[in-house]
């Protein structure tokens, strides 16, 4: 194969020969390349991994649109009707599930101790906004009650559990998965029920789960323009400006991070530039032999280019072998799955990691290249 | 084959200008055997380079098969000696990476002509070199780098071989046997010329001629006593093949 490959391009195998020639300088130079592609992906990914564990908490919150009455308007009404509802869910299409929301406010006992008053929510379809952790959570929602982790912690409960709520005894159907708020009350420490169990025909919220946050804040305009019908009676909330401050923040921290990177890939080309001139002025001679015997400008031009080229592209994939290996500790240490290293976007920085490095070579190549090429054959000779 | 007309040759170093070649008319045709002797510093590796194309005159006319040569192209140029110039250059000037054979395969390199390999190593062996194909320079003599050198010059079958002291690390059973080669290749048309100080190859050649200060003196076949330095006695091509002894 390689054999093939030298006798295919036989710039290759000059180039391959002069670099073993002088092995510890071009280890050296193909080394600079090495840290600089390692510098570029590892940092690259490090600002990936980064945003990926700050979004994964802030996903939900972002992709969410909260519709409420509008407390400061003076003809808005106070709850959210079921035409309304209707409307809403019209307006979000069917690819957002929307999910009304009651807050009740009753006594509640989790531990068969005296109840306590307790905000909770009740709702018709809470698998539409939250996740269990243990249990399931059912599509149709008519008896039982989910409860937050950190509840269920704090009280000993279970699947299974009873709690007491409004005075009758109910079963714990699934204990809810952390991270993220649905309404105002944080998952962790909320108490959801059936809407049956209290005789209410309004809502006090919408939740509406778009896909993401971009189509959050298109439904969230939809919505405001046409249920409010220009008096506000309704406010509409939506997460879109966190979720674009996010991502903004972390683009320029990755640009940052890049740059930082592209400042070892720099040192890497000089060195590079460095290593060919030393070579152009130590094979002038031989350049001049080249040149006589026929080989144009442009072959001599390729055999230096293949060479710093070699030198790239050797380096590049040393590289690139560890930088996933760095890859794997960063997302194994700060997301504790060291396979997350292999997401696509990692792929993207490592990708472009060493099209920097065998860049950088090649530039690094073209001046050296360009003056061994245009010397005049008899001047080389002559020294 | 190749010749100069009224060639001058300048050089300019600092502020001053030095004319290393002050009119040479030359002429070599197909199968001739000719010599350039002469002191140094006397222009002999100035011509050289001018007839193989590495260099433009200041003045005159360089011909190549009858065209003027002087100011084409570089590609042009390094077309032409690739097709039809051959080059042994004193110090062998051989790649250090490279082994015998590849050495001898380097000027048709780019070519993609399989048969390359096959005639490099006829050619070595033809050199006597057949159980070196593969050493390196730095594994070779002196002697068989020249001879590695001299192949190289032959693997594009040139018809002018140009040769700056083809002899001069040899030793004399050695040499005696380079010249013989470029007897060889004379009987196929092919043009040599030698610039030397080594009375042997004169032996061999078909004429010698002289190169003092510049200016080109011409002489017969190991006659040893010399013409005039100054005239420009043009050289009639005509000595029709003294042939080796
Ligand atoms: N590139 C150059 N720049 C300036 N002067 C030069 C250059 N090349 C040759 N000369 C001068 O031209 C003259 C002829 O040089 P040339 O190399 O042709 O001599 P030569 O006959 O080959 O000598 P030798 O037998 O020592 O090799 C010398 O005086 C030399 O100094
Ligand atoms: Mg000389």
């Amino acid at each position: 194969m390689i054999d093939w490959l030298l006798k295919r391009f036989p710039a290759l195998l000059m180039a391959r020969r002069n670099i073993g020639r002088t092995k510890v300088r071009s280890v050296l130079a193909a080394l600079g390349i090495v840290i600089g592609v390692i510098a570029i992906a590892s940092l690259g990914m490090f600002g990936l991994t980064l945003r990926y564990q700050i979004t994964e908490n802030f996903d939900d919150i972002a992709n969410q649109v909260t519709v409420e009455p509008n407390r400061d308007g003076r003809q808005a009404p106070t709850a959210i009707s079921e035409r309304e509802v209707r409307d809403i869910r019209r307006i979000a299409g069917t690819s957002a599930s929307v999910v009304p929301l009651q807050q009740q406010r009753a006594p509640v006992s989790l531990d068969r101790g005296p109840p306590q008053n307790r905000f909770m929510y009740a709702v018709d379809s809470p698998a539409g906004v939250y996740e269990a952790s243990e249990g399931t959570i059912p599509e149709n929602f008519r008896s039982g009650a989910l409860v937050g982790q950190q509840l269920a912690m704090e009280y000993d409960l279970e699947p299974g559990s009873s709690i007491s709520i409004n005075g009758s005894t109910t079963r714990v159907r699934a204990i809810l998965a952390p991270g993220g708020t649905v309404g105002f009350l944080p998952t962790a420490n909320v108490v959801v029920v059936p809407t049956t169990m209290f005789q209410q025909r309004t809502y006090s919220q919408v939740i509406v789960q778009a896909e993401d946050s971009q189509a959050a804040n298109e439904t969230a305009m939809a919505l405001r323009e046409q249920l409010n019908d220009r008096r506000d009676r309704f406010t509409v909330d939506d997460n879109a400006d966190l979720a674009d401050q996010i991502g903004e923040t972390f683009q320029a921290l990755n640009l940052f991070l890049l740059g930082i990177g592209s400042i070892s890939l720099l040192v890497a080309g000089v060195s590079i530039l460095n290593v060919m001139l030393m070579s152009t002025v130590e094979r002038r001679q031989e350049i001049g032999v080249l040149r006589a015997v026929g080989f144009q400008k442009r072959d001599v031009l390729k055999i230096m280019l293949s060479e710093a080229v070699l030198l790239g592209v050797v380096g590049g994939i040393v590289g690139v072998v560890f930088s996933m290996i760095a890859g794997g500790l960063i997302n194994h240490f700060m997301l504790d799955d060291a396979l997350l290293a292999f997401r696509p976007d990692n792929f993207l920085y490592v990708g472009l990691a060493f099209a920097f490095g065998v860049g950088t070579s090649l530039l690094s190549g073209l001046y050296p290249a360009w003056k061994a090429a245009n010397e005049r054959p008899v001047d080389a000779l002559r020294s | 084959m190749i010749e100069t007309r009224d060639v001058v040759k300048r050089y300019r170093t600092g502020g001053e200008t030095l004319t290393a070649l002050k009119g040479i008319d030359f002429a070599v045709e197909p199968g001739e055997f000719v010599s350039i002797m002469g002191p140094s510093g006397s222009g002999k590796t100035t011509l050289l380079n001018l007839l193989g194309l590495l260099d433009d005159p200041s003045e005159g006319e360089v011909l190549l098969d009858g065209e003027d040569v002087t100011g084409i192209s570089d590609t042009e140029r390094t077309r032409s000696r690739k097709r039809t110039i051959g080059f042994v250059f004193q110090n062998f000037y051989l790649i250090p990476t490279l082994t015998a054979r590849e050495n001898v395969e380097i000027p048709a390199l780019f070519d993609h002509d399989p048969t390359v390999e096959e005639r490099a190593v006829d050619l070595l062996e033809r050199m006597g070199l057949g159980d070196r194909l593969d050493h390196k320079p730095d594994e070779l003599s002196g002697g068989q780098k020249q001879r590695v050198a001299i192949a190289r010059s032959l693997i594009n079958e040139p018809r002018l071989l140009l040769a700056d002291e083809p002899t001069g690390n040899l030793d004399r059973a050695t040499g005696k046997q380079i010249l013989e080669e470029f007897v060889d290749i004379t009987d196929r048309d092919v043009a040599v010329i030698a610039v030397t100080h080594d009375e042997l190859v004169n032996e061999y050649v078909d004429r010698t001629v002289e190169l003092v200060d510049g200016y080109m003196g011409e002489d017969v076949p190991t006659d040893g006593e010399h013409a005039s330095d100054s005239a420009l006695s043009a050289s009639e091509p005509g000595s029709d093949g003294g042939g080796p002894p």
